[in-house]
């Protein structure tokens, strides 16, 4: 230790706690998200309970391992919006966060990913595009499925 | 590959072994990603219109300043050197900074990219396993910072062979495939092209996506990172960024293209990513046994992205080290040039910041954030790049530049404004909160920018504790 200063060393550990700052950061404002058994179909009754159009529906299962079948939705609202929806269940907290984190790693370019992913319970729910009126209107009745 | 001649900088020598196509390749490494082809491929033929805007708001721009900035002040450090030239030591340590703490966020992903992506030619479930994925993630992560550590000739050399074999290569194989694929007469998802169908729907929804565009080429600056080890900068920058843009628009956008007229856009829908969709692909075209290899290939591709980014930045701050602006701690070479403190310290870091990702599930899901501030990050480099190329015009406007912008001084303004424009658009959007965000938006705005401003502001610590002794060119003792 004696080979640098104090300073040296205090910078050093400065530029760690700074690089690691933002992370600890997110910990404080994310919400807990654990996996759970969500009953129903949430999407379907977001949209249903805020008046929004579901054009179709489509069984689908992703190509992922753990993934166990969802739904693709087509939405509409009154303004001619459309916005894609699909869910997809999964058989352990593990194979969803595996999910998660493949969603996560296909940012474009250095951005971010397409589209957005909501984790509600045993369920991932992928919008896009990621900002739309349909998916405001649907977010406060997916919270509460979240909470329920 | 052949050493040339020995230079030096800061009493560090560096052997100069990079030729044009090193030069090229580099960029080509850090740019071309064949993760972004599926989630282009969804917007079908307006695909062409999103690449025309980032083009010519963002790629041909960074080109044209890179080229001009990196034959005018060749002398190692890239944005670090062109940005200290034109606004002083602060803002080219600023600037070089965030190109390397916006790295600390974005390693986890392509991290993880790399273990999925292995997982998929190995056992696609193994993926689920958080401490294979933590495991390869570590190996790759080390693995590239070993190759680092080897010197600027051993990284060149894998950089050729990588980004021809994980990211060239792929690319033509999906586009030989989709060629193969009209050519056989088989039915096309797309609907007929159309000057219309190219037009890209431009409103509230697609912003955020418009500004991800508009960084969808960043990395063209990388190559400047090697200014020093560069035979003939002054020759080779200008025509190594035109080959290395050439390359990474053509192979984006006909793999795009050849994806898009395969894969109906609802399978591209499912959040699934690029190792789904080449599988899709490649059964559809009969060729499923293509798909293992294939897997091996990308994952070589994205340790070579990686590999780009680790070392470019690191130099960057090892020259920033050298010149004494920070402690001589983080100023330790080895034999072969490689700044081994800055890539520790790295590696240390990205390993932790990793570890928190793979482990802890809240931080996995609020990624989201975390993608905002490396967006935030990149922009101010790109601003102050942008800033710099017209400000130097005039305050160093008899600097020898072999290769200028073409159109005199309006047409710095028209590369450096529509740069500028672009990514402080991408800056403005970037702050917006996806419509779908469990908490406030100005929690999330604050902490966006709160999370910005840590990571952009450790420089103005360094530099106000800066000594004269960190300096070696000023006999400081080391």
């Amino acid at each position: 230790m004696s080979k640098y200063s104090q300073l040296e060393v205090g910078l050093l550990i400065f530029l760690i706690v700074v690089a690691l700052l933002p992370f600890g950061l997110i910990l404080v404002i994310a919400e807990e998200s654990p996996y759970h058994p969500v009953s129903g179909e949430p999407v379907n009754e977001a949209a249903l309970a805020t008046g929004i159009t579901v054009t179709s529906v489509k069984d689908t299962t992703w190509n992922l391992p753990g993934a166990t079948g969802g739904k693709i939705y087509v939405l509409t609202d009154n303004t001619g919006e459309v916005v894609t929806v699909s869910t997809q269940s999964f058989d352990s907290a593990q194979s969803r966060e595996a999910a998660i984190r493949l969603h996560n790693a296909h940012q474009v370019g250095r951005g971010k990913p397409v589209g957005s992913l909501i984790v509600l319970g045993q369920q991932l729910v992928y919008v896009t595009p990621a900002n739309s009126n349909i998916l405001k209107n649907l977010a406060p009745e997916l919270k509460k499925k979240i909470s329920s | 590959m052949s050493e040339e001649t020995t230079g030096q900088s800061n009493g560090i020598p560096s052997k100069k072994v990079l030729g044009l196509f090193a030069l090229a390749m580099i960029n080509v490494a850090a740019v071309l990603s064949i993760r972004n082809f599926p989630s282009m491929a969804i917007y079908g033929w307006s695909c062409i219109g999103w690449y025309i805007l980032g083009a010519v708001m963002f790629l041909i721009p960074i080109s044209l300043a890179g080229a001009e900035l990196a034959t005018g002040w060749p002398q190692g450090g890239g944005v670090y050197a062109w940005v200290k030239q034109a606004f002083g030591e602060k803002g080219g340590f600023t600037a070089l900074f965030c190109e390397w703490s916006n790295n600390l966020v974005w390693f986890p992903t392509v991290l993880s990219f790399i273990a999925s992506t292995l997982a998929f030619a190995l056992t696609p479930a193994l993926a689920n396993s958080p401490y294979y994925m933590f495991s390869v993630m570590m190996i790759a992560f080390w693995g590239t910072t070993a190759i680092a550590y080897f010197g600027e000739e051993a990284s060149t050399k894998f950089g050729n062979v990588g980004v021809i074999l994980g990211s060239i290569i792929p690319s033509i194989l999906i586009i030989l495939l989709g060629v193969w694929w009209m050519g056989s007469g088989a039915a096309l998802v797309l609907p007929p092209l159309t000057l219309e169908a190219m037009v890209p729907v431009i409103n509230f929804s697609t912003l955020p996506f418009f500004a991800t565009i508009i960084l969808l080429f960043a990395g063209m600056e990388m190559a400047g990172f090697h200014a020093l080890e560069t035979k003939n900068p002054q020759e080779d920058f200008p025509k190594a960024m035109a080959l290395s843009a050439i390359i990474i628009v053509v192979c984006t956008v006909l793999a795009t293209l050849a994806i898009a007229i395969v894969i109906p856009a609802n399978q591209l829908n499912l959040a699934s990513g690029v190792m789904q969709a080449i599988e899709y692909f490649f059964k559809a075209a009969g060729v499923p046994w293509l798909v293992a290899p294939m897997a091996v290939l990308i994952t070589l591709g994205g340790i070579v992205s990686l590999a780009a980014w680790l070392i470019g930045p690191a130099k960057g701050l090892g020259i920033v080290a050298e010149e004494g602006n920070m402690p001589p701690l983080f100023d330790r070479t080895n034999k072969y040039g490689a700044p081994v403190a800055v890539l520790v310290i790295q590696a240390l870091i990205g390993s932790l910041i990793s570890l928190l990702y793979v482990f802890l599930p809240s931080v996995n899901q609020a990624y989201w954030i975390l993608s905002a501030m490396t967006v935030e990050l990149l922009c101010i480099v790109y601003v102050l790049v942008f800033a710099s190329v017209i400000k130097l015009r005039y305050s160093q406007p008899n600097t020898p530049r072999p290769f200028k912008i073409p159109g005199g001084m309006a047409g710095v303004w028209l590369v450096g404004g529509l740069g500028m424009f672009g990514t402080i658009f991408a800056f403005i959007v970037g702050l917006m909160p996806p419509s779908y965000f469990t908490t406030s938006g100005f929690v999330y705005v604050g902490s966006v920018l709160l999370g910005t401003f840590l990571l952009a502001v450790p420089p103005l610590v360094f530099l106000k504790f800066k000594k004269s002794s960190w300096c070696k060119s000023a006999g400081g003792v080391r």
